[in-house]
């Protein structure tokens, strides 16, 4: 059964991000990827928020399993994280670079902490 | 939601096929990862290896498949929304590396966070490059190079070319 939930919940999150990731590509033209930051920093907070719910306050495993690595880990993503980092640096951007992996993981552990905090409150 | 483009008719045929592809390869991807954190699962406080070994393969393969789909292969239409929007980026996660690491730091294990966190990023834009240099066929002989001739020694002769007329006369 948890198969099944994993499926439909990978196949949301994946579909999400394509849509938010093309939504901010044609509102901002620029070559930083803000749409994948955007995707992967509010991942973080919502991840986080289920995690601290699911220890303090006992959200079922399923439950935590589905919405969490299902459709937040599937919503998020790494490798386009890294393939977009060195294509940057290729193409001699190297402030966008440095800058999406400094935002990107600085921004992204503050808001999976700050998200920990907020589900273990709620 | 149709797109408005010049092909009109054919863009709005497309669309849904090409989300439906990224659920599909979404959904695998998340299967894939879900099995490896099965099988790899770590006691908390220690280092995240199975998130981490996701990402920096999940890294590489999308390299290589970004780069064959856009560098080397002739135009295809769903190859990217299949096996990199959808299975690469389902495979792999931000948010889990991240709530791991916020986890270890809140425990104390503030040396693993860090390593973890700086591991996961130089091994998976290492990964990444790797990958894009492995498509590019920087890493292994090109693919759709000349069959070398077996017969042909030339690599094999280390003389300069003045002696190479005496053994042209001599054969004769």
């Amino acid at each position: 059964m948890i198969i099944v939930g994993l499926v439909v919940a990978g196949g949301c999150g994946a579909v999400l991000r394509y849509l938010v990731d093309r939504s901010v590509q044609r509102r901002v033209a620029s070559d930083f990827p803000l749409g994948i930051l955007l995707v992967n920093l509010t991942g973080c907070l919502v991840l986080g928020v289920l995690t601290g719910a699911a220890l303090h306050h006992g959200l079922s495993a399923t439950w935590v399993t589905v919405a969490g690595t299902g459709l937040v880990g599937a919503y998020t993503t790494f490798s386009t994280f890294t393939y977009d980092t060195v294509r940057l640096a290729e193409n001699d951007q190297w402030a966008f670079s440095v800058a999406n992996v400094l935002v990107s993981v600085v921004v992204g552990v503050g808001a999976a902490a700050a998200g920990l905090a907020l589900g273990s409150l709620a | 939601m149709p797109e408005a483009s010049a092909d009109g008719g054919r863009q709005s045929f497309e669309a849904p096929l090409r989300i439906t592809a990224i659920a599909v390869g979404g959904a695998a991807g998340t299967l894939c990862r879900y099995g490896v954190e099965r099988s790899l699962a770590v006691s908390p406080g220690r280092f995240p290896w199975a998130t981490f070994w996701v990402n920096v393969a999940g890294s590489f393969l999308l390299g290589v498949i970004v780069t064959l789909v856009t560098e080397r292969w002739p135009p295809t239409r769903f190859v990217r929304p299949l096996a990199a929007i959808g299975f690469c980026g389902g495979f792999t996660t931000f948010s889990t590396m991240a709530v791991e690491a916020a986890r270890l730091g809140q425990h104390g294990h503030v040396a693993t966070a860090a390593g973890y966190v700086g591991a996961s990023l130089v091994v998976g834009v290492l990964a990444a490059a790797t990958g894009m240099l492995a498509a590019r066929g920087r890493l292994l002989p090109p693919a759709g190079g000349p069959i070398p001739d077996p017969d042909d020694l030339g690599a094999f002769r280390h003389r300069p070319p003045a002696t190479r007329s005496d053994d042209r006369g001599g054969a004769r």
